[in-house]
């Protein structure tokens, strides 16, 4: 009895535990998947993304929104078909030390969404949309301007040119 | 007994744990990508080989498919036709071709002189590529030459589907007609080559415009000697009758493929919904789709622990069928569906997977009414059409048993048309008319031709069925009708046999429950 009693508790424990961790791991933006689809045609970046959000909408532009922070913040990987692309501001204070500019830059409705068109057939759809707790997770097809967001921030002293070095 | 009921508790635990995980593993895919197959006959060396060879030769499956015209046209099973071959037979049969080497020199095109092509590769890609795939071809630097690399993938989709024929049995009715009665047995076998398989076969035998004469007889060699398996994914079983025993075996052929379809999920057509009112897919002839055809809808959803599952969501019929047999531009003309089932609306994004159905309900109950104060009703219907308003027209066959006067046999049936509307998809309002006849057969010596005429009516009967959807494919089905039943068309026998059961014009009504197969 002692032991079922044992078995249990630990069962509910780890449970919830596993559910604090799922939930603090949304709230961090960080938590994305991104894959390299294929090479994209030139000054372009071919991925698929995934979002999170209450519904499917608000879940797409998370996605949109997590490509581009991908580009400027994580980098790209590598596929069988594309190589990984370092991110634009590879410096890790890079986010903290312009808070109020990415704040603009990424509030709805954004300047980000320039650099970003979903090529996603529809809406997200199959096992691209995933009803989890608390809403929506897609995956979608997107080509981010990968040149023209590069030169946006390096115009407004975001990011340093390569050229800066020398 | 404490440590029993520890034991107990911790493997039911256990038991639901490994189950739960079983379920989650089971998820639709909503991926689907055209299959090839090739048909075989399996010969048994008697007379019947020529008309089922015959049957086979010319049986042509569903648009579908793409057909792998193999050399080999069948395999031989030393067997008497009275019982089918087992799994082992035909998989000895099968082990003794090289039918994955056929399969290969069919796709690629290969002659004598052991040079191959790509051209139904590259076709077969292109033919296969969705909106999706186009999409992203145009989004990426190598652009839409890419799609005929998608035929690299439709490899691995090759069968051989090994039809077996036995029990052939012959039958004379009455005038002397013959019939030939055929049960038939069908064997899948799927192409034994993953992708790296395929890399190993380009490097060893894909012989180059300038490889020399060694290179191009060892590739040669390294052709013949491949050892490819076919592996057994599934067996399917039908019968049919017919006057001939080619046609019987042709009959069979169609019922054989569909159900492989139903135990081969890489066969059943999934799509996602990419609009609502109406509901459109993009899928079309192309994927073998005609009217009535049944879809199931899931949804997905990711449990705590993050594993995808997918959630039923009810049934959906083709209505209108677009054609889309040819190459995608990314536009594809969607086909339209109308949801017969579900307690949620289907939704956009939402996969929809082909479910097959004999379009047939049966539906059991009570009548009563003039034709009989308390009969056993059993109705047939067959769904001939649905439209997308949600208009459905039916054949229905009707028969019941008076039991209040079953001395007199007193039986009841009919032929007719339904025109079904749904007010909503859980709610079918059916107006019908049918044109039936009641038969009492209560004389016993009376062996005259027209027996049987002189002892029926002829019933015009006019109707309303409403069916509700209780858990489809089950349904509470009620039926309110009129019976014309004048003296005029009844026989002289009935009349006679009527005075003591008592059918007569009036109104009627019945219940029951309906299941749709």
């Amino acid at each position: 009895m002692i032991a079922l009693t044992l078995l249990m508790t630990f069962s509910a424990v780890s449970a919830s535990a596993q559910n604090k961790d799922r939930r603090k791991s949304f709230q961090s933006w960080d938590n994305y998947e991104i894959t390299t689809e294929k090479v994209g045609v030139d000054g372009t970046k071919f991925v698929k993304v995934w979002g999170f959000g209450k519904n499917v909408d608000a879940a797409t532009m998370a996605a949109k929104e997590n490509a581009v922070h991908a580009c400027i913040f994580r980098g790209l990987p590598g596929s069988a078909t594309a190589m990984s692309t370092p991110p634009i501001c590879p410096n890790p204070d890079t986010l903290a030390s312009h808070e109020d500019y990415f704040k603009n830059f990424f509030a709805p409705g954004g300047p980000y969404l320039a650099y970003v068109s979903m090529t996603t057939d529809g809406v997200p759809s199959g096992t691209d949309r995933r009803k989890v707790k608390g809403g929506y997770k897609v995956g979608i097809y997107v080509q981010v301007m990968y040149d023209n967001l590069k030169r946006k921030l390096e115009a407004d002293g975001i990011a340093r040119k390569l050229s800066s070095g020398f | 007994m404490l440590k029993k009921l520890t034991l107990s508790a911790f493997a039911c635990f256990i038991g639901l744990t490994s189950f739960a995980q079983a379920k989650i593993q089971d998820v639709v895919t909503s991926d689907y990508n055209r299959q090839s197959i090739s048909l075989v006959v399996i010969e048994r060396g008697d007379s019947y080989d020529s008309a089922t060879a015959n049957a086979v030769r010319s049986f042509s499956p569903s648009e579908k498919y793409d057909i792998n015209p193999i050399s080999t046209k069948s395999i031989k099973v030393n067997k008497l036709r009275s019982e089918s071959v087992s799994s082992e037979e035909t998989g000895a049969a099968v082990a003794k071709v090289g039918f994955a080497r056929e399969i290969l020199a069919s796709i690629f095109n290969r002659t004598s002189d052991g040079m191959m092509d790509d051209k139904t590769v590259r076709y077969r890609g292109n033919y296969d590529a969705k909106d999706q795939d186009v999409i992203n071809a145009r989004a990426a630097r190598v652009g839409e030459d890419a799609l005929g690399d998608l035929g690299q993938r439709l490899i691995a989709g090759s069968y051989i589907v090994a039809t077996d024929f036995y029990k052939v049995e012959r039958s004379t009715d009455k005038k002397g007609k013959v019939y030939w009665s055929v049960n038939a047995r069908a064997f899948a076998y799927r192409i034994g080559l993953r992708e790296n398989g395929l890399n190993d076969f380009y490097e060893k035998c894909w012989i180059y415009e300038d490889d020399d004469a060694a290179t191009r007889d060892a590739k040669i060699r390294a052709f013949q000697a491949l050892d490819i398996p076919m592996n057994l994914v599934a067996t399917s079983s039908n019968s049919a009758t017919s006057s001939s025993v080619e046609s019987a075996a042709y009959d069979c052929l169609s019922g054989l493929i569909t159900g492989l379809e139903n135990v081969i999920p890489e066969w059943e057509v999934a799509v996602t919904i990419m609009a609502r009112k109406p509901l459109r897919a993009k899928i079309g002839t192309k994927e073998g789709l005609s009217n009535g055809n049944r879809y199931r809808a899931y949804s997905y959803t990711e449990d705590d622990n993050g594993n995808l599952k997918s959630v039923p969501r009810g049934f959906l019929r083709a209505t209108e069928v677009a054609n889309n047999s040819g190459m995608s531009i990314g536009e594809t003309e969607p086909s339209e569906f109308y949801q017969v089932s579900g307690l949620a609306n289907i939704e956009e994004g939402w996969t929809i997977k082909q479910s097959n159905d004999l379009r047939v309900g049966v539906l059991a109950g009570i009548k009563t009414g003039s034709m009989g104060k308390l009969s056993f009703a059993v109705d047939v219907d067959y769904l001939l059409t649905v439209n997308t308003g949600g208009s459905m027209s039916y054949a229905i066959f009707s028969g019941s048993f008076d039991i209040n006067q079953a001395n007199y046999t007193p039986i009841f049936f009919g032929l007719g048309y339904g025109y079904a509307l749904h007010l909503s998809r859980f709610f079918e309002l059916m107006p019908y008319a049918m044109l039936a006849l009641d038969h009492i057969g209560f004389s016993t010596t009376d062996t005259s031709n027209d027996r049987f005429i002189r002892e029926s009516a002829f019933v015009l009967e006019p109707g309303v069925r409403v069916a509700v959807n209780v858990a489809y494919p089950l349904q509470v089905f009620a039926k309110a009708f009129a019976d014309w039943n004048p003296e005029f068309i009844q026989g002289s026998l009935y009349k006679a046999y009527n005075q003591h059961v008592g059918h007569k014009s009036g109104f009627g009504l019945q219940a029951g429950l309906k299941w749709t197969f």
